[in-house]
C-alpha cells in the first residue's frame, strides 16, 4: 500500500501512458457533468486557439478537464501546482495526446519552479490556477505575458486570497474568476471531498483506528467543516481550533470541542491543518505536541505543518513508515504524513472524481466565460445562473427531479409589499 | 534508538506505537513468569500486528515459533523476525507441499500451547502427531472457521486438547469485526476507486456484526444504506438503526454498491447481479469469493481489468458490474486488514488465553472452552484505560440494592 498509484500495467513508457489513459477513462465514466453539459457549452468555438495554461495537481481527474479543453480547440498546456502531486502515468498519457506537458513526477521544490517559468514562458492567454502560483510567478518571471493575460480562474481558498492581495495592490490588469467562490466548487470539493479523502489518506497511511480515536482539526472553514463532521461520523472524538469568533461557535454548536491549541493539542492523537495559511502547527505549537501524536495536512500550502521547525528542534528524524517521517523532539515522537504536503493528493489518489466533475465544470465554464465575455479587470466570482447550472446537471445525470416553486407558496405579504399596498 | 533496517522492521515498530494492551500484558506476564520455559507457537496470518504478539510472548518469557501459509505471509515480516532471532516456518512463495512441510517442521519444534487460525495446524496435528498432541497443554483458536471444526472434533470425541474459543469473545467481535472490518472495507472500497459513497444507495448484505459495521462507515460517509437480512430480530434491529431493510431481490435494482457481508456461500446469486443498475459494484466484506456468484461472472462477457482491483463484466441485460479484489475480502486483498488498534485487543486476548492454558489447563479435560470473562475485562479495562477512558464503580449501597429482591 506503500505505492499509492494503482497501476495497472507493467513497465515500459507506451505501459505507462496505457495506465494512464485508463485512469483518465475512469475518470471521464464517473464525470457526466465535464463529459456532457461542459463538453457541450465550451464547444461553441470560444476556445479554438486559445492558449490556455492548466496548473492544478497534475493527475488523472486534472487531465480530463485538459482533455475536454483541448476537444473544445484550445492549446492547453499542463502543469502541476505542487511537485510531489505529479502523477508520472497520466503525464505520459497527455503526452501521448498530443498535449504540452511542463512537468515531471519526482520533482523537488526546484524543478517545479522551472516547470512553472517554463510553462510562463508558453505565454498562455488564460490560466486556471491552484493557489495562484503561475498567476504569481508569471507575473515576477515574464510581466510581459502577465500584462497580456486575458484571464485567471482560480481553485483555491489559498489562490483567491491571494488574487485579491493582488487587485487591492493595483496589480491585477485583468479579469480573474475564484472558482472556488462558486457554491458548486467549496459546498462539495472543499468540504466532502478534502473531508473524506484526508481521512482515508490519514487511516490508510497509518493503519490506525478512527473509532474513539480523538482527531483535532485546525481550522474550521469549509475543509475543516468536512473533516470534522466525517471524523465525527465514523467514531472519532473531534476536537477544534479556530481563531474566528463564529465559526469557532459553529463548530462547537455541531458537537465538536473548541478550545485553544495549547488545550486541544496536547489531548490529540492526530492533527489536521485546514487554514489555507502557513505554520498552523509551528514553532510555538511544537511543545503541546504530545507523544506519537500524527500530524497531516489539508491546506494548499506544504509549510502549514512547519516541518522546518520540527526538523530544527528534533533531535532525530527517521522515516517510520512509507508516507511517515518522524521527529524526535525532546523525546517525544512526532509523525508527519506525506512530508506535510497536501495528503490527501501527495499520500493517496485525491479528491473522488464525482467531485471533481463539479469542480472542474466551475473551471470549465469559468475559463469558458472569461474567453466568451467581456470582464473587467479585477476579482469577479462566477455568474450564479453558471453555477446552478452545473448543479441542475448533476442532479439530472443522477435521476434526480428538482421540485419546482409553485405561484401561491410565495409570501402573500411581501407580494403585496411589492404591489405598494400595504402588509 | 529505534532500529529501521527493513520496511518489516519499521512496520512492526510503528504497529507496537499502538498496541498499548499486548505491551502491558505481555510485562505482566513476565513478572507473574507463568510462560518461562514453555514453547508457544504462534500460527496467525504473519503481519506487522501478529509479529508483535510473537514480540511480546517472547518478551514474556516464552520460546516463541511461528507458522504460516504462503498466502497469508508478508515476506518483510518474515525477515524482520528472522533478524530478530525467531524461527520462523514461513515462506510467501511456498507450494502447497511447502506448507504442509513448513506446518510439520513447526510442530515437530514440540509445542506446549498453540495458538491458531482456522484449526489448520490443530488438525494437522490430531491427524499426524498424536504423540506430540499429548504432550501439548491446549491451544487459543481466532477464528470462526476454526471454533466450528473443533466443535465436531469434539462432539466425535477426537479432540484431544482443550481450546480456548477467542474468536467467540465479546471484547473481540464487539470491535474486531464491527469497527475493524466495517473501517477497513469501506476505506478500500474508496481507496480503490476514488470515488464517493454520499449520495450511493449501497446494500448490505447480512446484518450481522461485520455488516453492521460496514452500514455505520457507510452512512457515515453520506451513503443511503438498505440492509438485506434473513434473521427478523436482526433485520428490525438495522431499522432501529436508520437503514431501510428490504429483500436483496427487491433491493438489487438500485444497489449502486454491494457489500456482501454474509459469511455464507451464495449470499450474492446471479439473478441479483442481473438486476443490478449499469456501473454497479460488487464487494466482499464477509467470508471470500464464495459468497459471490463467480461461475457465473466467468461465463459472462469480458472481462475487463479497468484498474487495479476492479474487474468489470457485461451481464446478460448488457450492463456493466464492476467486481471489486475478484470477489475476496477487499480489506485484506487491497488494502493492511484491520486497524492496529483492534488488533492490539484481539491479540492482547490471546496472549492472555495463553498465559491461562499455561497456569491451568494441565487439569482441564479436552474440549472448545469460552475465554474467561476477568480476561475479556482486563483487556477492556486497559484498553479504556491506553485512550484516556476511565471506569465507574458501585458503592456499597449500590452493590446492596443489586442484591435486593
Amino acid at each position: 500500500m506503500a505505492e499509492l498509484a494503482d497501476r495497472i500495467d507493467g513497465g515500459g513508457d507506451a505501459a505507462l501512458a496505457r495506465d494512464g489513459a485508463a485512469r483518465i477513462e475512469w475518470v471521464r465514466e464517473h464525470s457526466p457533468v465535464l463529459d456532457g453539459y461542459v463538453r457541450d457549452a465550451v464547444s461553441d468555438g470560444s476556445l479554438r486557439g486559445k492558449r490556455v495554461a492548466v496548473v492544478v495537481h497534475l493527475e488523472a481527474k486534472t487531465a480530463f478537464l485538459a482533455t475536454v479543453l483541448a476537444d473544445a480547440g484550445a492549446e492547453v498546456i499542463a502543469a502541476g501546482s505542487n511537485p510531489r502531486t505529479t502523477d508520472a502515468s497520466v503525464v505520459a498519457a497527455l503526452r501521448e495526446r498530443g498535449m504540452t506537458v511542463v512537468a515531471d513526477a519526482g520533482g523537488d521544490y526546484d524543478s517545479w519552479e522551472a516547470e512553472l517559468r517554463a510553462a510562463a514562458d508558453c505565454e498562455p492567454d488564460y490560466i486556471i490556477d491552484d493557489g495562484a502560483e503561475l498567476t504569481m510567478r508569471t507575473a515576477e518571471h515574464r510581466p510581459d505575458v502577465f500584462a497580456r493575460l486575458k484571464g485567471v480562474s482560480e481553485e483555491t481558498t489559498t489562490g483567491t486570497a491571494r488574487l485579491q492581495a493582488m487587485a487591492a495592490a493595483g496589480n491585477l490588469p485583468f479579469p480573474a474568476l475564484t472558482a472556488n467562490d462558486a457554491r458548486c466548487k467549496h459546498l462539495f470539493d472543499n468540504r466532502y471531498a478534502t473531508g473524506q479523502t484526508t481521512l482515508q489518506a490519514l487511516l490508510r497511511l497509518t493503519n490506525r483506528q478512527i473509532a474513539g480515536a480523538r482527531i483535532a482539526v485546525v481550522g474550521y472553514g469549509y475543509v475543516g467543516k468536512g473533516l470534522a463532521l466525517y471524523a465525527q461520523a465514523m467514531g472519532a472524538r473531534t476536537f477544534v481550533t479556530e481563531v474566528d469568533p463564529v465559526r469557532a461557535l459553529e463548530a462547537h454548536t455541531d458537537g465538536h470541542t473548541v478550545g485553544s491549541r495549547a488545550e486541544i493539542f496536547p489531548q490529540a492523537d492526530a492533527i489536521i491543518t485546514a487554514t489555507g495559511g502557513m505554520r498552523a502547527i509551528g514553532e510555538a505549537d511544537i511543545p503541546f505536541l504530545a507523544h506519537d501524536v500524527v500530524l497531516g495536512n489539508a491546506g494548499h500550502h506544504d509549510l502549514e505543518v512547519d516541518t522546518e521547525a520540527l526538523a530544527a528542534a528534533a533531535s532525530e528524524v527517521f522515516e517510520s513508515r512509507p508516507g511517515i517521517t518522524s521527529y524526535t523532539v525532546a523525546g517525544r515522537d512526532v509523525h508527519v504524513l506525506a512530508g506535510g504536503a497536501l495528503v490527501n493528493i501527495a499520500g493517496g489518489s485525491g479528491h473522488p472524481v464525482e467531485v471533481m466533475d463539479l469542480t472542474f465544470a466551475v473551471q470549465g465554464l469559468g475559463v469558458h466565460h472569461l474567453a466568451s465575455t467581456e470582464l473587467e479587470p479585477g476579482v469577479h466570482i462566477l455568474p450564479k445562473e453558471l453555477d446552478d447550472s452545473i448543479a441542475t446537471a448533476k442532479l439530472a445525470s443522477y435521476g434526480i427531479t428538482l421540485d419546482a416553486l409553485r405561484a401561491d407558496q410565495r409570501d402573500d405579504h411581501t407580494a403585496r409589499m411589492e404591489e405598494g399596498g400595504a402588509a | 534508538m529505534i532500529d529501521t533496517t527493513g520496511s518489516g522492521a519499521e512496520r512492526i515498530i510503528w504497529a507496537a506505537r499502538s498496541m498499548p494492551v499486548l505491551t502491558q500484558v505481555a510485562a505482566r506476564v513476565k513478572s507473574a513468569g507463568t510462560l518461562n520455559g514453555l514453547r508457544v507457537g504462534v500460527s496467525l496470518v504473519l503481519e506487522p500486528k501478529t509479529a508483535n504478539l510473537a514480540i511480546a510472548l517472547r518478551d514474556a518469557g516464552a520460546d516463541v515459533v511461528v507458522y504460516c501459509n504462503a498466502s497469508s505471509t508478508d515476506q518483510q515480516v518474515v525477515e524482520a523476525l528472522r533478524a530478530r532471532e525467531f524461527r520462523v516456518f514461513a515462506d510467501s512463495a511456498a507450494t502447497e507441499a511447502d506448507e504442509l512441510q513448513l506446518a510439520r517442521e513447526f510442530l515437530e519444534t514440540g509445542l506446549d500451547i498453540l495458538i491458531d487460525d482456522g484449526a489448520s495446524v490443530t488438525r494437522l496435528a490430531h491427524r499426524e502427531y498424536p504423540e506430540l498432541v499429548a504432550k501439548m497443554i491446549g491451544a487459543a483458536e481466532e477464528t470462526t472457521s476454526g471454533v466450528r471444526p473443533l466443535r465436531v472434533m469434539h462432539e466425535e470425541g477426537q479432540l484431544r486438547l482443550p481450546v480456548i474459543a477467542v474468536n467467540d469473545s465479546a471484547a473481540k467481535y464487539l470491535f474486531d469485526n464491527i469497527y475493524g472490518t466495517g473501517q477497513s472495507c469501506v476505506m478500500a472500497f474508496l481507496d480503490i476507486t476514488n470515488l464517493q459513497l454520499a449520495g450511493r444507495r449501497v446494500v448490505v448484505v447480512g446484518y450481522g456484526w461485520v455488516g453492521m459495521g460496514v452500514a455505520k462507515f457507510a452512512a457515515a460517509l453520506g451513503a443511503r444504506v438498505i440492509v438485506s437480512e434473513i434473521d427478523p430480530i436482526r433485520a428490525l434491529r438495522a431499522l432501529h438503526d436508520g437503514y431501510e431493510v428490504t429483500a436483496f431481490r427487491e433491493a438489487a435494482g438500485a444497489a449502486e454498491v454491494v457489500f456482501s457481508c454474509t459469511g455464507l456461500a451464495d449470499a450474492v446469486t446471479a439473478e441479483h447481479v442481473e438486476a443490478l443498475p449499469d456501473g454497479a459494484f460488487l464487494c466482499t466484506a464477509g467470508g471470500g469469493d464464495f459468497e459471490m456468484p463467480m461461475e457465473y461472472l466467468r461465463g459472462l462477457d469480458g472481462p475487463r481489468h479497468v484498474r487495479h482491483a476492479v474487474t468489470a463484466f457485461t451481464t446478460r441485460s448488457g450492463r456493466t458490474v464492476n467486481l471489486i479484489s475478484e470477489g475476496d475480502c477487499l480489506n485484506c486483498a487491497d488494502a493492511e486488514g484491520n486497524p492496529i488498534e483492534v488488533m492490539d485487543l484481539s491479540l492482547s486476548l490471546q496472549a492472555l488465553a495463553v498465559e491461562r492454558l499455561a497456569a491451568d489447563a494441565k487439569d482441564w479435560q479436552p474440549g472448545v472452552y469460552d475465554l474467561p470473562a476477568d480476561i475479556e475485562q482486563e483487556v477492556a479495562r486497559i484498553r479504556l484505560e491506553a485512550a484516556g477512558g476511565s471506569l465507574e464503580s458501585l458503592t456499597d449501597r449500590q452493590r446492596e440494592a443489586a442484591r435486593a429482591w
